[in-house]
Order: C-alpha cells, then structure tokens, then sequence
C-alpha cells in the first residue's frame, strides 16, 4: 500500500533545485556514500556480453571483470566516490541463488577498495522486472506467477549479499502502452503507463520496501523504462518519423505520476535514470535521483543530453556491453566519462558556481526539441505543480502532468522558442483534445479503457492489476 | 528565475526537422496517393479510407462494394492501393508509424470482411514465424515486424515473446515458413539466436533467420549460419518479398540495402 500521495511540491521555487542537492538526501549505510547531499556521484552500469548467462560460473567471472575494470579506473584517476549499477540480466533475477552470490562478489570487490583507498561507493542492483503479463499467472505470485516469486527471492538475496541500494524497472501497463505508442493513442498511454504502470508499481514496490527494511539496503526507486523510454527510442532524432516528440513528452510528464508510486510507498531514492522523468520527479519529492544524458550515447540517442544533467545528483551512462575500447574495457571508460562530468559540477559547486553551469547545461538543448524545453528544470517543476494538484488520483495527477506539458509545448511553439513541424503540432493538439474530453469520473474512465482495451490488446488481462 | 538569452542559437543547434518541412499538402494530393491510389470507384474510396486509417469508413464502404464488387478485386485494386499509398507516404517522410499503423488496422478490417463475404482467408503470400527471445518481455518491434507483414500479405505465425528455444525450432519444423525472425533487446537473451540456428541446421533447415532489436548489430548476427541482422522493422515486407523470390541468408547479408531500398546502418537510434 502507498503510505500517503504527493499533493504538495517539496520545491516551492523551481530555482532552487540544483544538481548535488536534495531536500532529502539518502545516507547509504554500507560504504558511507550519500545523495544528494552537496555533490554528484558519477554511476557506470554495464551489461554483460552475449553467452555469459550460460552458467553461473561465466557470470560471475564476467561481473568480476566489471567491477574491478571500473574500481581500478576509481583508484588511477583519483575519482573519490562512486557507484556501480548492475542491471540484472534474466538468468540472475531468474535464479536468486546466483543473484546472491553475484551480488556478494561485487560487494566484496568494492569493499576491497573502499578499504584501500577510503573511496566512498555504492552497489546498486537492479533487479529485472522478468514476469510476462500474458504468461500463467502473469504479473502477480499470488496468481501463480513464478517469474514474480523469484523476483521478490532475488530482491531478498541482493539485499542479503550487500547491495546498498534495490532499483527495478518494472513493466506494469506496458502491453497497452505499446498498442498506444504504435498508434500514437494518447488514452492507452495514459491508461499503461499512468494507471495501469501505478497499480503496478504500488505492488513491486510495497514489497520491495519490506524486503529492503530488514537489511541495510535502500529502496532506490525507478524509472519508467519500459514505458516512457520506449517512446522516447521510438521518437528517435530530429530527423525520424516514427513518432511525435511532443506525444513522447507526454508520456514522459505521465511516466512521473507513475514512478513517483515508489516513493510514496517508501523508496527513498536516488530513482533510475532511462526515462528522463526526474527533474519532475524531484521538483515534487525532493529526493535524490540519478540521470542519464550525453553519457547515454553507448546506448541510445538523445537531443537533450545537457539539458536533463541540471538537477541530477547521480550521473550515470546507460547500459553498455562488456567489450574493450582503446581506452580501456567498457566499465573503466565510462566511468570515467561520467565521473570528469561530476567532476565538472562538483567544481561548479565548490567554487559557487553551481546555479551558472545548470542554467548552462539547460540552455545547450532547451530550444533544440520540445522535450527538452519541457524537462527543464522551470518546466519540470510545473508539470509537477500540475501533477500535484491532483495528486491522490493515479489517473487524473497523470492526465494533469500530460495536459501541462502540452501547454508548455504550445507556449513554447507559440513564443517562437521551440517552433514544431505541422506533425509535431498536430499531433500535439490532437493529445491535448482528446485529453481535454476525457471524463474525470475515474471509475467511469477505467472502466471504459478496461472495456475497450481488453478487446483491442489481446495480452491485456484486468486480473494481474485487481481490475 | 531568468535564463540567460543566446544570441545565436544556430552556433548550438539546428532544427532541421522544421527546417526542411515541405508545404502543407492535403494527403490525397500528395504525389504518392496519387501515384498509387486508383481513379475508378469503388476502389478509390476503399483505397483514400485505408489511407486516412478510418477503420469506419472501411467497414462500411466495403460492406456497399460487396454488393457490386467481387471480394478480391475490392482487396487487390482497392485496399492494398491504400496501403501502397502509406507504404509510399512513410518512406517519404510524410507519414509517421503511427499513421501505418492505423492505415494497417484498417486494412486488414477490410480484408476480414471480404474473407467473411469469400467463406475463407484469401491466399496468403507466405508464411513467416516470428518470436522474442527467451526471457526478454520486449516486443513492439516484434509487433511491428508482424503488422507489416501481415499488411503486405503474408501469413504470420506469432509466438509471442519470452519464447523458449525448443518452441522456436518445434514451430519452424511444423509451419515450415520461409523466414523466421527473433528480436531481443537485451545482450544475454540475444545468445539464444545462435543455438536456434544451430539446431535449425542440425534439422537440415537452411532458411534465413532475420534478427533485430536494440541490442543486437549485424556484426554480431552475422557470427552465426542463417543469421541476418533486420535494422527496421518495416524493411520486413520487402525482405519477405526478396526470400520468396529464392534469396537465401547469405546474399540478405550483402544485398539488405538494395533489397529494403535504403541505407541501413547497422543499429538504430
């Protein structure tokens, strides 16, 4: 169960957000690492390569290989505090045993280090969200979903083995969203990602946060990566026509009424990073969060990769394949990529500059896209003043959120700052009317996506949200 | 709280999306509607309402030219003229997927009622089984390869995603399909391809195995026999169109570009 819903913004001036600092910055008890509190921390995650899920024996050596790779570049460059995300792949959430015993080697790596050269770190384990709606049982153990019993054991055996911080990305809502995103329907994007994804996640994360409570791991949070990021992947570049930018910003503004449910239940943060809903997210939390942007480029394109890095407080590259570069394998290169960039604000902050260099990275890719216009740190904030508004309605915070970002779009179109192609436009007014018509009965709303999406999304199944 | 004003933003970045945008034309005088879509009615009606993806529209017209018009040439000179128009409208950049998608959805709305009106399915191009891989849950480009596919013709075996191994290779040996495709988005599930064709082969299977996703590159597909990297997911028809003619997984490798008739990278965005 939530522990109580946002209706207030934990920012009362959005000038006051600023990459480093959180109003409520997260102590993490392991290795003496916090968030938020007065610094960045730059993050490395990296995926293992092809064939190494094959046996524990492989997977192990290969998370080795990761976390020393990226420990030894901590300690050559002088980087003095740090944190490596593993993003779990299926055999280890599918196999909690191995989960645990992975999780135990990387601490023990890391705690290597910290005693060696006093690094502060932190070990995030991303536990993958493996359950498949239409499979037997679903989403839900209580079902008969084993996919999800195992994912509550692997929760358990990372917390168990030293993780210093849980995450998920969970997949909730995601069978509409995807009917939505391929045919650019605003409602099955709003019902999958902001209604379906929250009961979703009020679920996962209720559990998590148990679980979490008995060790000395925090709940991290999410990121709305199976939602939100797909529509930001398949909007793609400037020069792409898969799908308005303005309608994945959309879904972006409705991500952040969804993934503000962990903390709600109890996750403390910092959040993920892939779906670029934070600065919303800590305009109305105040809690710390990570973010990914022109460090992402490993994994995916970007036309926003300054603007999102103004209020983060963790900086992170997005998921890359093990390999070697010239300069080095895969975890030590782009830690240190992320860590000269955290540098850089960390000198910001130091020499009380912080505020000129995040007006700086906002203004780089503010005027380039509407959806960097719109997760700038100003623009964020109202969105999130919006959400707030209504902010103990899963369906109507996340239709708000969606509404003020449209209308962000349009002033901005209409002040000549961020001018839209006719596609973008109309696609964007055709969101924002059908938005505007929607009823704010809930009960009456769900009922009719339930209806009506139950017929055209065959793997749709009522039962895995309590519907 | 006042951002400072650039002075030249042409010095950070360019929009060249708006820079380059055409005039506003409506879509039925485009030139690539008007290069597809036939003159004669009922035809052009059923052909501009795939365009416009009103399902409606569709429904009913079809519905009236069935009282005239024999089921297939409603299919033939009719609906799958609309979709050549959106085929044409995509690639030009006028069209969006969504708007494929919905011309889609229409189309094949369409067709169903001709199939009603036949007493059977019209006869399908070919068969092609598609899946995700084990373990990965992420399968709107699957979807998408299957929706294509189907607009153009084909007969396609959907498997779902979190497929295992054996169901793949069961399924290949009983549907007998000229093609198989595997998406995955994650490197680990991804390791499933090549034990796949391994088995495929073992069977005495030689067909091509088309493999796309985000994690995937035509380096890495191309590691194994029968493996050839898809780069988008509408490149499908025209790659099914190229195997039914005879082209085998090696000369896909080589000729992708030429067959899809654009530069495909080896990885997408």
């Amino acid at each position: 169960m939530v522990k109580f819903r946002y209706t207030k913004m934990a920012y009362k001036d959005p000038d006051d957000m600023v990459f480093g600092h959180a109003i409520y910055p997260v102590f993490c008890k392991n290795w003496n690492i916090q968030f938020g509190a007065g610094y960045v921390v730059p993050e490395v995650k990296v995926a293992p390569r092809p064939g190494m899920g094959d046996s524990l024996e492989k997977l192990k050596a290969e998370h080795e290989r990761i976390t020393k790779d990226a420990c030894d570049r901590a300690a050559a460059i002088g980087i003095p505090f740090f944190m490596i995300e593993q993003e779990h792949v299926y055999q280890q959430t599918n196999n909690p045993k191995w989960a645990g015993e992975i999780t135990a080697l990387q601490a023990g790596i890391i705690e290597e280090y910290v005693s060696k050269y006093g690094i502060k770190a932190a070990l995030r384990q991303t536990v993958g969200d493996i359950r498949v709606a239409e499979k037997p049982g679903g989403l839900r153990a209580s079902l008969g979903s084993d996919y999800d019993a195992r994912i509550a054991e692997t929760v358990e055996e990372c917390c168990k083995n030293g993780a210093s911080d849980i995450c998920m990305e969970t997949m909730g809502g995601k069978e509409v969203l995807d009917y939505g995103c391929m045919r650019q329907d605003i409602r099955a994007i709003l019902f999958g990602i902001g209604y379906l994804g929250s009961i979703d996640m009020e679920y996962v994360w209720t559990r998590n946060v148990e679980i979490c409570g008995h060790y000395a791991t925090n709940p991290g949070g999410e990121t709305n990566c199976s939602g939100a990021n797909t529509l930001m992947f398949v909007a793609g570049g400037l020069t792409a026509h898969d799908f308005p930018h303005t309608v994945a910003m959309m879904g972006r503004a409705i991500a952040a009424g969804r993934t503000l449910v962990a903390y709600e239940c109890g996750a403390v943060g910092p959040h993920k990073d892939c779906a670029y809903e934070g600065p919303i997210l800590k305009a109305i939390s105040g809690r710390p969060g990570a973010q990914e942007g022109k460090q992402a480029v490993c994994a995916h394109g970007d036309v926003m990769g300054n603007t999102i890095a103004a209020v983060c407080d963790v900086w992170s590259n997005e998921s890359v394949e093990y390999h070697s570069e010239f300069g080095g394998t895969t975890p030590a290169v782009w830690l240190q990529a992320t860590a000269m960039e955290a540098a850089l604000m960390n000198t910001a902050i130091q020499t009380g500059q912080a505020k000129v260099l995040r007006d700086l990275y906002t203004l780089t890719d503010r005027y380039r896209d509407p959806q960097g216009y719109c997760l700038s740190y100003d623009n964020a904030w109202r969105i999130g003043n919006a959400l707030v508004e209504y902010g103990k309605d899963i369906y109507l915070r996340a239709r708000a959120a969606a509404l003020e970002a449209g209308k962000i779009m349009k002033e901005a179109h209409e002040k000549r700052e961020v001018v839209l192609t006719r596609f973008e436009l109309d696609s964007l007014e055709r969101a924002m009317a059908e938005l505007e018509a929607m009823t704010t009965e809930t009960p009456r709303w769900v009922e009719k996506c339930v209806a009506d999406y139950k017929r055209k999304v065959p793997n749709f199944k009522p039962e895995n949200y309590g519907l | 709280m006042v951002l400072p004003s650039i002075k030249n933003t042409d010095f950070i970045f360019r929009r060249f999306n708006v820079e380059l945008e055409g005039p506003a034309i409506p879509v039925e005088d485009t030139p690539e509607v008007k290069g597809a879509v036939p003159t004669a009615e009922p035809f052009k009606t059923l052909a501009l309402a795939v365009v416009k993806g009103d399902t409606d529209t569709v429904i009913s017209k079809v519905k009236d030219a069935l009282k005239t018009t024999k089921p297939l040439d409603i299919i033939e000179k009719g609906l799958a003229k609309g979709m050549d128009a959106v085929g044409a409208l995509y690639a030009s950049g006028t069209y969006f997927l969504p708007n494929v998608m919905v011309s889609a959805d229409a189309m094949m709305a369409g067709i169903s009622e001709c199939e009603k009106a036949l007493g059977k399915t019209t006869e399908k191009k070919g068969k092609v089984v598609c899946h995700v891989a084990e373990g990965d849950p992420h399968d709107i480009g699957k979807n998408l390869v299957v929706m294509f596919l189907r607009a153009a013709g084909y007969d396609v075996v959907d498997l779902g995603r979190d497929v295992p191994i054996e169901t793949v290779v069961d399924s290949v040996k009983k549907e007998k399909p000229i093609w198989l495709t595997g998406t995955a988005l994650m490197t680990t599930t991804m390791s499933n391809f090549p034990k796949i064709a391994e088995k495929l082969k073992a069977a005495g299977i030689d067909i091509p195995f088309g493999c796309g996703g985000g994690a995937l590159s035509k380096e890495w597909v191309e590691t194994f026999d029968l493996g050839f990297f898809g780069a988008k997911a509408h490149h499908a028809p025209k790659l099914a169109d190229a195997i039914l003619k005879g082209m085998g997984w090696k000369d896909l490798r080589i000729k992708y570009s030429e067959v899809v008739g654009e530069y495909a990278t080896g990885k997408g965005w």
